[in-house]
């Protein structure tokens, strides 16, 4: 912390941009730009640029009330003996605090699961590659990019890298849902075709992403793609720490939080820790999510913010800001980043929990020098993996909505944004007699909604959605459409 | 007693701080004595955290005024925002300066309780970009580099170990380093419209490199200097002829070295791709909004022309946010390049709000943050 101001990374992605918040006499947060930051030279995007409304600040609560963290605490230990515990926390934290956690899991005798289980699903010498990307830096030197995100909506700060390359005469085609003002190409084609259309080389890089809701079988194939034309490979990530706390919860259970969620319903899970985690917010269908956990014997949120499920938990124990922790976060390509926050009161908590469970004892800094020890060396990168592993079964290809979610850290955090309205084509808007400023309704088993539009080049069909919306079941979903 | 208009040479008196500070301390000074005489009630000052990065803090504390930094080019912020609803004293760059000036002009600074100590600037550099220069063209790990200094056209870094290395600015810009863009066009070297004008150049003899040559501006600039000689904090003499002539000289190298760069750097536009010329860059916008965010001339706060107009479900190539902006910028657009800096996709917004308020400004010889008794040409109200 430097007087009032604390240097921190921004919790929107993995992408590690850097950036200072500002606590004024009043305790009101303002945004201001870390400009040496390496990822990110101080800019910020639209999420970043809102960090103020993110950090609500989360409230130590025991059965509904509010209570002291130490009670909370307690409470916690009282319904952690002895009880089947799984455990969930997908890295919205610091290396440290994810590494307290895990202890807490060890003491419990179960794991931590990332809720990323598409990695569970892939060979173990994939995983790295999945894991650490190639630098960002390497994506402007790149001479054909082959866009798989929309950049402009889900990862901001690739833009200006992919417009640097661009710069130099990289090529770049875009493979997503829509028209990209970027890319030389824009393309629509069968998937089997990416590996003979794509015109990628071992000069080339492949920028895709991974999520607790992607599905497996298209990493599989983006990894086919890449091992065939020996192109480099990124997938972004949603979480700050998405990649340090893969790499200190590998080799474990990474259960998706699909899989957890459906262990809730079938009954097979009665007791679920989350920290920094929150299910409601990171299921495409907030309604269902929040209907499964209602089934829960025991939810114990460890939290830094007042998320939706720390009102259905039956005990919070409330953390510092993320910008006021002491700690690191591991970025996309693998680059060590630390907070200047000097606040260990979530590792304190931990510790305790720990220390009631009959676990160990934990102080930062020895975490700290573990986190050093287990995923890096002090500010040396991680080197890219290159895939050694065979080609991959992609496995039964899953049929798709026409309502599709174009994730971005709004929608991973259910932050209001301007973004109250789908995407589509102009022949839906000819075809359904849509008006210019009217709504669209959508309709799928989970109800009706009515939305305004936004015309877009992108294929016929398709609708994008930039905001969750309460007829989506799953990140694509079948609906019917009409004017209203 | 000084006078407006009197050009000295002085330092600070404490030896800690003379030494410490750029140039013989005596911002540092005159800025730790307005806080320890009640000349103001908060110092705006730059918290150093290393060679290239410094954090602006607000403080009441003199010693931390008298900790705070000496110049670093390579931390390229505008702090006019910082004095808003404040007493206080602040170091400024010359387009700091603008930027309080016209935050004055829209009601949102207070001039009689904002002392401005401006500091001659040959421009500042990304941090960035300057770590990647000094591996790639000076041979210097940024992590031994412990200050800095432009003088003679040259950036000089010096190293932990003593040396020191100057290359021309000129060879730096030519291999894609050195100045920011915006920078590089700049003509205003010399903040003639602070309260004091402050800086190296014209400092020769003896106290070359320990000392700073101040040009009073005005009667603010008077009590800021008598104040603090009352408190004993700095020591100022005459500048001699010769030290104001090459102050003078200086200055008219590095204004017509951005002259000419001006030429360079803005393209003629044929009048069939005006609006291509605008449109293309801005359709990669992102929309986050921080070209405003940061904007120090800014003043309209959330709620304003150029975001109530503008809706993302709009799908225009470019948005009316930035239509507004352009339009709203182009007689307070004060070219400091901030806007830019922050632009996530890399847009040249600087650039392209010069493009279009600098034939603009220059038509109406009207030059933004010069004096607060300046109406802009395009003000729509005046309140008296």
């Amino acid at each position: 912390m430097i007087g009032n101001v604390y240097q921190t990374v921004c919790p929107g992605c993995n992408m590690g941009c850097g950036l200072y918040i500002r606590e004024d006499e009043e305790g009101a947060l303002a945004v201001d730009f870390m400009k040496s930051s390496p990822a990110n030279l101080g800019k910020l995007c639209r999420f970043g640029m809102k960090l103020a409304h993110h950090y609500s600040k989360a409230t130590s609560m025991v059965d509904g009330k509010e209570a002291s963290v130490e009670d909370a605490v307690k409470a916690a230990s009282d319904k952690l003996k002895g009880a089947d515990v799984t455990m969930l926390g997908v890295g919205n934290t610091t290396n440290e605090e994810s590494l307290a956690f895990s202890k807490v899991a060890d003491a419990l005798g179960t794991v931590v699961n990332t809720g990323m289980g598409v990695y569970s699903e892939l060979p173990t010498e994939c995983h790295p590659t999945v894991g650490v990307g190639i630098t960002l830096d390497e994506i402007e030197s790149a001479n054909r990019i082959a866009l798989f995100v929309d950049p402009y909506i889900q990862y901001p700060l690739l833009v200006r890298r992919i417009l640097a390359a661009k710069k130099i005469g990289a090529s770049v085609v875009s493979v997503g849902w829509k028209d990209l003002h970027l890319a030389d190409e824009n393309r629509y084609i069968d998937p089997d075709l990416y590996e003979s259309e794509l015109g990628l080389d071992s000069e080339s890089v492949i920028i895709a992403d991974v999520h607790p809701n992607t599905d497996p079988g298209w990493v599989k194939r983006m990894l086919n793609l890449a091992l065939k034309t020996q192109a480099k490979i990124l997938f972004m990530k949603p979480f700050v720490n998405a990649t340090g706390v893969d790499l200190l919860c590998k080799g474990t259970g990474q259960k998706g939080i699909s899989e957890i969620m459906d262990g809730i319903n079938e009954g097979s899970i009665k007791t679920l820790v989350t920290l920094n985690s929150d299910p409601i917010e990171l299921m495409p269908d907030s309604d269902a999510a929040a209907a499964t956990l209602t089934k829960l014997d025991n939810l114990i949120v460890i939290s830094s913010r007042d998320g939706p499920v720390n009102k259905m938990a039956d005990i919070v124990i409330a953390t510092e800001p993320l910008y006021a922790k002491a700690g690191s976060f591991m970025n996309v390509e693998g680059l060590l980043l630390n907070n200047s926050g000097e606040s260990t009161t979530g590792i304190d908590s931990m510790s305790t929990l720990s220390q009631n469970l009959g676990g160990e004892a934990m102080d930062y800094q020895n975490l700290h020098n573990n986190v050093l020890e287990s995923i890096v060396q002090k500010y040396t990168k991680p080197k890219y993996k290159e895939l050694t592993c065979e080609v991959l079964d992609i496995g039964p290809v899953e049929e798709k909505g026409n309502l599709i979610y174009l994730y971005n850290p709004f929608m991973w955090f259910d932050q209001s944004d301007d973004n109250d309205f789908v995407m589509v084509n102009m022949n839906m808007v000819n075809k359904l007699g849509l008006s210019k400023g009217g709504m669209i309704a959508l309709t799928s088993d989970a109800g009706t909604v009515n939305m305004r539009y936004r015309v877009e080049d992108m294929p016929d069909g398709l609708i994008l959605t930039a905001k969750k919306l309460p007829v989506a079941t799953e990140w694509t979903t079948i609906v019917s459409t009409e004017a209203v | 007693m000084v006078n407006v208009g009197d050009m000295l040479v002085g330092y600070a008196t404490n030896e800690d701080v003379r030494k410490r500070g750029a140039s013989g301390g005596l911002v540092t000074a005159v800025l730790a004595a307005a806080l320890e005489k009640g000349l103001v009630e908060n110092v705006v000052v730059m918290k150093h955290i290393n060679e290239f990065e410094a954090v602006p803090i607000i403080t009441d504390d003199v010693d931390e005024v008298l900790a705070s930094t000496g110049s670093l080019h390579s931390v390229p912020v505008n702090l006019a925002k910082y004095a808003m609803g404040r007493k206080v004293a602040m170091p400024a760059k010359p387009c700091d300066t603008q930027a309080v000036i016209e935050q004055a002009k829209r009601g949102m600074i207070d001039l009689d309780n904002t002392y401005v100590v401006g500091l001659n600037c040959g421009g500042s550099m990304h941090p960035v970009t300057t770590k990647k220069m000094l591996v790639e063209m000076y041979d210097i790990d940024p992590e031994d580099v412990v200050g800095e200094d432009i003088e003679k056209g040259k950036l000089i870094f010096k190293t932990k170990n003593g040396e020191e290395k100057a290359i021309a600015i000129d060879e730096l810009e030519e291999a894609g380093f050195g100045r920011r863009e915006s920078c590089r066009y700049c003509t205003l070297k010399i903040p003639v419209n602070a309260d004091l004008a402050c800086g190296n150049w014209g400092v020769i003899g003896d106290k070359a490199g320990s000392a700073t040559f101040c040009q009073v501006m005005n009667d603010k600039g008077v009590k800021l200097l008598d104040n603090a000689i009352e408190a004993g904090r700095i020591e100022v003499e005459p500048a001699s002829d010769k030290a104001i002539a090459i102050r003078a000289k200086v200055n008219d190298v590095m204004v017509n070295l951005g002259n000419t760069l001006e030429k360079e750097i803005f393209p003629e536009i044929p009048d069939e791709e005006r609006m291509q010329y605008y449109m293309e860059p801005m359709a990669d916008c992102i929309d986050c909004g921080a070209c405003k965010e940061v904007c120090p001339v800014c003043a309209c706060g959330e709620d304003s022309k150029c975001t109530m107009f503008h809706s993302l479900v709009d799908n225009y190539k470019m948005s009316m946010y930035h239509m507004v902006r352009l339009l709203h910028l182009s007689d307070s657009c004060i070219a400091c390049g901030q806007c830019s800096d922050v632009c996530p996709s890399d847009i040249p917004i600087t650039l392209l709000q010069s493009s279009f308020a600098i034939p603009s400004q220059r038509k109406r010889e009207y030059t933004p943050g010069m004096n607060v008794d300046d109406v802009p040409p395009f003000f729509e109200v005046i309140l008296k």
